[in-house]
């Protein structure tokens, strides 16, 4: 008997993708994640354009981590163009940061993950059930996104972010709300904490795989760096990032995959927190303490707790940055060569994100984006596999939502990584 | 009176428009009780696909097969199509290029023309290249006072109209300094208006994320950055960005036969 599963389109996920079973007897002959998104040819828009404007082009490669695309891309061209930023421009993109963590680990923690666990089909109908949590939620994700609004500008596709520096800088009265609020909702988020207690994780796919992510030199737990951490011990300083990523062409998908050593790997939250959970520090430790098990090494359905974890940690972590920022000086930075190459790293909130520039002449020549979810789709692939083969295995009728849950464990923006395809030759 | 069905869609894009309907956090509740949400594939998984809708909201430009299929589909159903963000009513950054240009870079990007075989990849277009557009809403991404604003006036049955005057005009009533005659390229003349002007007010040149307005007045901005210094190359790369792949080269041709 031959069986097919396809579910298409994938829920509460950013952008258009489906998932392939093909069943033959009782074995899973093959599993695919199509990515239906269309091409945008990104690094092409990008070629003979001034930084500047490649800075704002590729912002619009996603919405939803618009904020770490635009951090990564100012990143590479500072390297690139040997820019150094005042601190007080260092300490205001790292807040920015945050919000947008706290932005978009909440819609997806809350809003777009715990209805699956939960038994809902979204968060509008987890309301009477659940009114307190969904609530908070919003109420978290509406103040990432005005520390969004008050830094970068908007709360999608904000321009304040400059190389060198920033349009115009937050005033004092911003600064000092932003602190504020982000003491008053860490409640909010111990109450999102909590609700994980109650949820039975699945085992069904379990199996142990590598993570990546960022390792900020200064030893803190942090989401932007110039070197990779890899879980077998490799540390890669960031222009070496091709030995990690490995990029090739899948026929069933405008997204590119990633191999290491030839083998799929996991970036995100889950890989941050197994990699620096020693830097934790606060109440984040605490409830990373209360929660952690062997079982995060092989199982993406911790990616959920992770972020909820991260949640508590940006917040924890704002009000003596706020002061910190307040203190630090400023003052615009300009290139000190109009010639050259350079990588920008930073964790967007669903993972390691890479861009990559060659400048000639104060012109882009060449560029290269390495996108989250284009390294994640090989281990979801893998994890879906098992899964369906195991979930066969004991007789279960129902494939389609399991499946489902461990690709949206992943929070794939499927718009981030797409066209972000290059074939070397 | 029975609540308006109406359903959100995406085709290829950034997914941020429908991430500022979700980004609508006050009003989101509001949103779900006014209107019966037969499909909102971003937020939930309970879609109702066979249901006919009063209004369909859909963003993204139309950039394969599949995305063409699913627009036609929509357009049957719907009574009312709206046209949001910029890939929508514009075709979004990827329609810098177009034609024999677009071919080329789609190969130099994915190797071989069919080296993915999922779907046909289309040029980017925006929705009315292909089917009837009822109303539209502009911005990379759009905001969020300029959706509320339409999603009220069509939930009482109104087809409301972009007004057309441009990110000069808002600048202005917020007396900012003007950019243009700071010198630098500021296409804030030439740009719907609908943002509040926000990257001005932050000193910073607008880029044309709310594209070209219908009577915009380019020869006089070209002309005007001309005389400021900047090169014929770097005017019309600035203008395509947002404004796509023909006008840009109008603006060539324009530029280069002023100068010969």
């Amino acid at each position: 008997m031959e069986r097919k599963v396809f579910i298409e389109p994938v829920a509460r996920v950013e952008g258009h993708g489906g998932i392939e079973v093909f069943v033959e007897g009782n074995k899973v002959k093959e599993v695919k994640i199509d990515i239906f998104e269309g091409p945008r040819l990104m690094e092409e828009l990008v070629r003979g354009k001034l930084p500047e404007e490649a800075v704002s082009i590729t912002s619009r490669i996603c919405a939803i981590c618009f904020l770490s695309h635009r951090l990564s891309d100012i990143r590479a061209h500072e390297r690139a163009l040997w820019v150094e930023p005042s601190e007080k421009t260092k300490l205001l993109r790292k807040l920015a940061h945050y919000g947008e963590m706290i932005e978009s680990h909440s819609l997806h923690y809350y809003l777009l993950a715990l209805p699956d666990y939960l038994g809902y089909p979204d968060a509008i109908s987890m309301m009477k059930a659940f009114p307190k949590e969904v609530k908070g939620a919003l109420e978290l994700k509406k103040y990432g996104n005005r520390v969004m609004e008050i830094v970068a500008g908007r709360r999608v596709h904000g321009e304040n972010m400059r190389i060198g520096g920033f349009g115009a800088l937050p005033s004092d009265e911003d600064l000092d709300w932003i602190a504020t609020m982000a003491h008053s909702l860490i409640p909010e988020i111990e109450r999102g904490l909590a609700l994980w207690a109650k949820i039975e994780i699945p085992d069904y796919m379990e199996e142990k795989t590598t993570f990546a992510s960022v390792w900020p030199e200064d030893g803190s737990y942090g989401f932007a760096a110039d070197t990779i951490k890899i879980s077998d011990g490799t540390e890669l300083p960031a222009d070496e990032y091709k030995t990690l990523t490995n990029e090739y062409v899948a026929p069933h998908s405008f997204a590119k995959r990633c191999r290491y050593k030839g083998k799929p790997y996991t970036v995100g939250a889950l890989a941050r927190m197994l990699l620096m959970s020693e830097r934790l520090d606060g109440e984040a430790k605490k409830w990373f303490k209360k929660y952690y098990n062997e079982r995060w090494w092989k199982n993406p359905h911790y990616n959920n707790i992770a972020q909820a974890i991260e949640l508590l940690f940006c917040l924890e972590k704002i009000p003596a940055l706020v002061e910190a920022i307040k203190k630090a000086d400023y003052y615009e930075a300009g290139p000190s060569r109009q010639s050259g190459s350079g990588t920008g790293l930073v964790e967007a909130p669903r993972g390691l994100l890479i861009h990559h520039y060659e400048i000639e002449e104060g012109r882009v020549k060449d560029s290269d984006f390495v996108i989250p979810t284009t390294q994640n789709l090989d281990d979801m692939e893998k994890y879906i596999r098992i899964a369906a083969q195991n979930l066969i295995d004991q007789g279960a009728e129902e494939l389609e939502l399991p499946l489902e849950m461990i690709m949206r464990a992943y929070d794939p923006c499927i718009s981030c990584s797409v066209h972000l395809v290059r074939v070397r030759r | 009176m029975a609540k308006p069905k109406i359903g959100i869609y995406g085709l290829t894009g950034c997914a941020g428009d429908q991430l500022n309907i979700l980004n609508c956090e006050d009003e989101l509740l509001k949103i779900f009780d006014i209107f019966e949400i037969k499909s909102f594939v971003m937020a939930s998984s309970a879609a109702d696909e066979e249901s006919s809708l009063d209004v369909a909201f859909v963003e993204g430009s139309v950039s394969t097969e599949k995305d063409l299929e699913h627009l036609k589909e929509i357009r049957k159903k719907a009574k009312i199509l709206v046209a949001i963000g910029h890939c929508a009513v514009y075709g979004g950054v990827q329609a810098m290029f177009m034609g024999q240009e677009w071919e080329k870079m789609y190969r130099r990007v994915y190797g071989k023309k069919n080296a993915v075989t999922l779907t046909k990849p289309l040029p980017p277009k925006p929705l009315a290249a292909y089917v009837k557009v009822d109303a539209v809403l502009p911005g990379c991404p759009i905001e969020k006072e300029p959706f509320l604003k339409l999603a009220g006036l069509l939930a009482k049955g109104v087809i409301p109209r972009h007004p057309d005057f441009p990110v000069c005009a808002e600048c202005k009533w917020k007396e900012n300094e003007c950019l243009l005659l700071k010198g630098e390229i500021c296409l804030g003349p030439l740009t719907n208006s609908g943002c509040g002007a926000i990257c001005p007010s932050l000193n910073i040149p607008c880029i044309g994320c709310w594209g070209p307005i219908e009577k915009e007045n380019w020869e006089a901005e070209a002309f005007l950055l001309k005389e400021k210094g900047f090169s014929t190359g770097d005017i019309v790369k600035r203008f395509s960005i947002f404004g796509g792949q023909e006008r840009a080269e109008k603006l060539k041709k324009f530029l280069e036969s002023k100068e010969g």
